[in-house]
């Protein structure tokens, strides 16, 4: 894919990729991105390369939060850099190069990348990129019919930073797979984001032997183990070398906090004010659509997404007092095509709420519910199951396709000849 | 009646990736609803597997654990041991793999497996098997109707002679694509590629697993968890055949 293309044409091709965008957000089928991306990616194959020419990026991945952490630096960094961002959450190569596209980078020193990027894209979408900056947030089991296993994954990244020794590496150090990751780097400031999913973490990544955790520490018996802490996140404070930050986020959730040093990490190595980054991190209230309330027939509804069984283990902090719980799953091919992960999620932390089952696969939910014995009703129609709660306040979970499906009902999408084509739209975009 | 029967969950911090560790859930539960004192041992690594189980359940997982299972399972032969005994055992994907002569490992060289089930497992070079997988147990298993299931794995497993397999694959890829059989049937052993979790997804299977051990399995009582369990397994052949 050598082909070198006049710089006319490689006009043409941005133009093209945004004319689609445009169209694709109009119809509300997507973020419009992915497609755009794509075609781009197909028109100029050199895209990624070439639009990101003198513009130092940091690249953000991990199993879970990837979205969340990166909303958070590009608010933290907006006020240093001119950023360049793929917030809406197309984290491949066609989003990312579809983000730059649409940020339109200028050579003056001011602009930075920010990305979040799917780990299996990391290392191929790293090399592409002036790459300055990789954040490794954390690694578990999710999408095993498309992404590849946890591990292999984990040692693909540390063959990445091997060959790039000059990126620098802020990386959780509770989990021991982003451990074994970031040691291929010569360069790394590790932050204790913790690991509250230890299954997939239990066998040491260097030799399969057992890793002893004990609190804020985890060791094998081969030598492996928990580096210490540069940052320290402990309850709201943040310690990073003599600085202590009290962080007060509007996001809701421990796992946000941990969020926000890893985002203090990267604000640390490009020279920001860390206290500054700070504030402006506290102003994020939601991000694509996650977090807020929202009012759904006089229930005050908190939107939250998730999708494997680490993810779930914050989603319950985060539900905290709503006594009513709605819970949609799909299975598309965003979502992972096998929702066998259910059995992983400790749905019996739900009991004493009153709980809905719904999306395309509310019937794998269910049966799990009633081995978790959750007593629950079964409405596979999210919205319908929302106007059904007998409480005002109420906890939405989705997983990817099922959070964005209900998020653009509720967007005013009533009309069903609109309706009609998004479902149409989907179906072509997968 | 008070019989009470071990359940032990082989492995599950190192071969429990795919939602496995579900099938010991449903089984106990359902042992526990026909009046059974359920014992639940989660035989992790720190633990010695016993010898002393009644039904044995095994699950799948990344190539390097599934290789330290399989050492591990090899010191002092407790499956072996114990189905010998009496036990029934249900090995699923990566769990299935190491029970045959021998399957690969992460260093792609193959490696010698417990031998319970007359099968070996070699990596397959194309495409991953992954999808819904439609199994016919045919009359092996009485009164279970079709079994239902969610491959997601890159071995092909061969059965050698003598072998009978857990029935005939109607859809999806199985064991291997010429054979269109999935898993293994050896007496009171049960392997197979299907995830679901698998009891999950066809409790007549389960139950018929826990009568191997216990005899006949009387209908269960909890008609709201069957109901849900039917519409599940309706909703999922449906699905595959409209599909
Ligand atoms: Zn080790």
């Amino acid at each position: 894919m050598k082909r070198v293309i006049p710089e006319a044409n490689a006009k043409i091709a941005v133009a093209i990729s945004r004319i689609v965008s445009q169209f694709v957000r109009r119809l509300g089928v997507g973020e419009g991105a992915t497609l755009p991306g794509r075609i781009l990616l197909r028109l100029y194959p050199q895209a990624m390369v070439e639009l990101s020419r003198y513009l130092p990026v940091v690249l953000i991945s991990g199993t879970n939060a990837k979205t969340t952490t990166t909303a958070l630096a590009k608010e933290a960094l907006s006020g240093s850099f001119e950023v360049v961002s793929n917030v809406t959450g197309a984290n491949m190569e066609g989003g990312v190069a579809f983000a730059l596209a649409e940020g339109g980078v200028r050579p003056d020193g001011r602009s930075l990348g920010i990305f979040e990027v799917d780990e299996a894209y990391l290392p191929i979408i790293g090399s592409q990129l002036e790459t300055k900056v990789v954040a490794l947030l954390n690694l578990s089991r999710d999408q095993l019919d498309r992404v590849s296993e946890t591990r292999m994954t984990s040692g693909k990244w540390k063959a990445f930073l091997k060959e790039y020794p000059h990126v620098k590496v802020v990386a959780n150090c509770d989990d021991p797979l982003i451990v074994f990751a970031a040691e291929g780097s010569a360069s790394v400031l590790w932050v204790s984001a913790g690991l509250n999913f230890v299954l997939d973490a239990r066998s040491c990544p260097v030799c399969g032997e057992e890793i002893e955790f004990a609190t804020g520490q985890w060791r094998c018996s081969c030598g492996f183990k928990r580096p210490q802490a540069d940052i320290e996140v402990n309850g709201k404070m943040i310690a990073i070398r003599d600085n202590k930050i009290e962080m007060e986020l509007a996001l809701p959730g421990r796992c946000n906090v941990a969020n926000s040093a890893i985002v203090l990490g990267i604000c640390d190595l490009l020279g920001v004010d860390l206290i500054s980054a700070a504030r402006r991190m506290s102003y994020v209230s939601e991000v694509a659509g996650r977090y807020r309330r929202v009012a759904v027939n006089g229930h005050q509804v908190r939107m939250l997404l998730s999708k494997n069984p680490a993810g779930w283990l914050e989603v319950f902090d985060m539900v905290g007092e709503d006594p009513s719980v709605v819970v949609a799953i799909n299975a598309q091919v965003a979502d992972g095509r096998d929702p066998s992960w259910l059995w992983d999620v400790p749905f019996e932390l739900l009991r004493g709420k009153e709980v809905f089952a719904s999306g395309e696969r509310a019937y794998d939910l269910s049966v799990r519910l009633h081995y978790a014995d959750i007593p629950h009703v079964v409405l596979k129609d999210s919205l319908d199951a929302l106007r059904s709660c007998s409480n005002r306040d109420v906890s939405f979970v989705g997983n990817y396709t099922s959070f964005q499906e209900l998020r653009k009902r509720l967007s005013g999408g009533g009309n069903p000849l609109i309706n009609g084509i998004r479902k149409l739209g989907n179906r072509v975009l997968k | 009646m008070n019989e009470s029967v071990r359940v032990i969950s082989v492995l599950p911090d190192l071969l429990g990736t795919y939602g496995d560790s579900g099938n010991a859930v449903v089984a106990c539960r359902r042992l526990a609803l026909r009046g059974y004192r359920v014992e639940l041992v989660i035989a992790d690594l720190k633990t010695r597997i016993p010898f002393d189980g009644d039904f044995y359940l095994i699950g799948g997982g990344e190539d390097a654990p599934q290789a330290k299972a399989a050492e591990l399972l090899a010191v002092d032969a407790p499956v072996e041991r114990a189905i010998d005994g009496g036990a029934a055992l249900l090995a699923v994907c990566a769990g299935f793999q190491i029970l045959g002569t021998s399957f690969i490992g992460p260093d792609l060289k193959p490696r010698a497996g417990i031998g319970l089930f007359p099968c070996k497992t070699h990596r397959f070079d194309g495409p991953r098997s992954v999808g819904e997988l439609i199994v016919d147990p045919g009359r092996d298993i009485p009164g279970v109707p079709l079994l239902s299931g969610y491959e997601n794995h890159q071995g092909v497993t061969e059965l050698l002679d003598g072998a009978n397999p857990l029935g005939t694959v109607l859809v999806g890829k199985g064991n291997n694509f010429e054979a269109k059989v999935d898993g293994a049937l050896e007496g009171r052993a049960i392997g197979t590629y299907m995830h679901g979790p698998v009891f999950a997804r066809n409790p007549k299977l389960c139950d018929h697993f826990l009568s191997m051990v216990v005899g006949t399995m009387s209908p269960l009582e909890d008609v709201s968890l069957e109901n849900a369990h039917k519409k599940l397994y309706d909703e999922r052949i449906k699905e595959v055949y409209k599909g």
